[in-house]
């Protein structure tokens, strides 16, 4: 089978979920553009998926997609999400190291708070920061504390600088799942870069023909209700499309057929 | 009863957040950083222009925070912000790292409102190459719209 195709989408979450919108607030990439995929960085990818047959003529293995949503403004998904868990746990530790503290470094009378005590209070209280409630309809694994774009807990302006939780991807659906182009499901997956889970199609390349679909995503947007912090979820869709093509699959070592590396006498010219 | 005057809005407490989006198997395939590199920021509605290309235009005021992080299309391959060139008396960017890990992001603030555009450029270390890669491409910082056409 040929390499699996990578398509990433880039959320610009906090201006889609004030325009309530992702017309203009979403980025399409694959890693194919050197196959001819087009529209890399925008708003209408063109994913190519080469290969209906073999160069022998034979009738070509089916060809895999993965999904990968991420935030735009965010904490990168490079940073791994159990990140969010262990920063929240972090500064959890902090804040009881120095609520101690706080505890055996008063020596003033008994019912007056010792010099400074409040401020270190409030400080602390800054530290633990604040929890958001996530409803039952959420499909977010984010966590319920709330961290910055740089990482931090957030504070008391945790509704105004939270970072925001990458797009969660909820269904495909569109031509290209309709007319069973693409059979697309949600997987379980050891690797935490994407909180263990992602979506994936198997494409049949024997129909070419451009072939749109429609992603459904949900954001998550942090409100005030009631003096608490609810994580409400927000469901927006955005399209893309792939394109199967009739040209044979290569090696992309040698520009060969497939099957035992066939290595040529002399390089290939680029 | 007069129309109350509507409050001040809040500066936000968030940064204007600067992406670069790099295929770094591409990069390193070759050699080429601009035909890979994508830069977006988060303040497209302010004016922000450019997206999408290695000369992203963003648009900002005095007193903005600035942050700048990287996103590989390979989550595999190792891309980092190595170094951002740009006038000190417009920002000083400083390195940090998401507290806990080794990723890096930049940040700084934007000491004064700009007449101009002033040009700034990104490098990149990618994958196990030890010299940097600088965009030929200028990124630049945007000065505020007149009155009137922001927002």
């Amino acid at each position: 089978m040929a390499q699996q195709h990578g398509i990433i989408v880039l959320v610009d979450v906090a201006n889609a979920l004030r325009e309530r919108t992702l017309d203009g607030n979403a980025y399409w990439f694959d890693n194919m553009r050197f196959l001819g995929s087009t529209g890399e960085g925008g708003a209408n990818l063109v994913t190519i998926v080469p290969g209906t047959y073999y160069l022998d003529g034979s009738q070509a293995t089916e060809q895999v997609l993965n999904w990968l949503p991420a935030a735009l403004g965010a904490i990168p998904p490079t940073v791994p999400r159990n990140y969010h868990v262990e920063q929240a746990r972090r500064a959890d530790q902090e804040a009881l190291a120095n609520l101690a503290a706080l505890g055996t470094a008063g020596t003033a009378p008994a019912g007056t708070a010792p010099a400074g005590a409040t401020a270190d209070v409030a400080g602390i209280q800054r530290l633990v920061g604040r929890r958001a409630a996530r409803p039952k309809s959420s499909r977010s694994l984010a966590s319920g504390r709330v961290l910055d774009v740089t990482g931090r807990v957030a504070g008391a302006d945790a509704a105004a600088a939270y970072n925001p939780p990458a797009p969660v991807i909820t269904d495909i659906t569109g031509t290209a799942v309709d007319e069973k182009i693409i059979y697309p499901a949600q997987y379980g997956s050891p690797d935490m870069v994407y909180d263990g889970w992602y979506w994936a199609a198997t494409v049949d390349t024997s129909r070419p023909g451009t072939y749109p679909y429609t992603m459904h995503f949900q954001l998550h947007e942090l409100v005030e209700r009631n003096d608490e912090l609810v994580w409400e979820p927000v469901d927006l869709t955005a399209a893309s499309s792939i394109h199967v093509i009739k040209d044979p699959k290569r090696n992309a070592f040698t520009g060969a057929g497939l099957g035992a590396l066939p290595i040529p006498a002399a390089p290939p010219t680029p | 009863m007069p129309p109350r005057p509507k409050p001040e809005r809040p500066r936000a407490a968030r940064p204007v957040t600067i992406t670069a989006v790099v295929d770094p198997v591409a990069v390193l395939a070759s050699g080429d950083l601009d035909q890979n590199l994508y830069l977006y920021d988060t303040n497209r509605t302010a004016g922000s222009a450019g997206f999408g290309t290695p000369a992203l235009k963003t648009r900002v005021r005095r007193g903005d925070t600035l942050l700048w992080n990287v996103i590989p299309l390979e989550c595999e391959t190792f891309v980092a912000l190595d170094g951002i060139d740009i006038a000190g008396d417009v920002a000083e960017p400083e390195r940090k790292v998401y507290p806990g890990t080794d990723i890096v992001f930049w940040t700084a603030t934007v000491k004064r409102d700009l007449a101009e555009p002033v040009e700034y450029r990104l490098s990149f270390l990618v994958g196990t190459v030890d010299k940097p890669l600088v965009s030929v491409a200028a990124q630049a910082l945007v000065g505020a719209a007149p009155e009137g056409r922001t927002r």
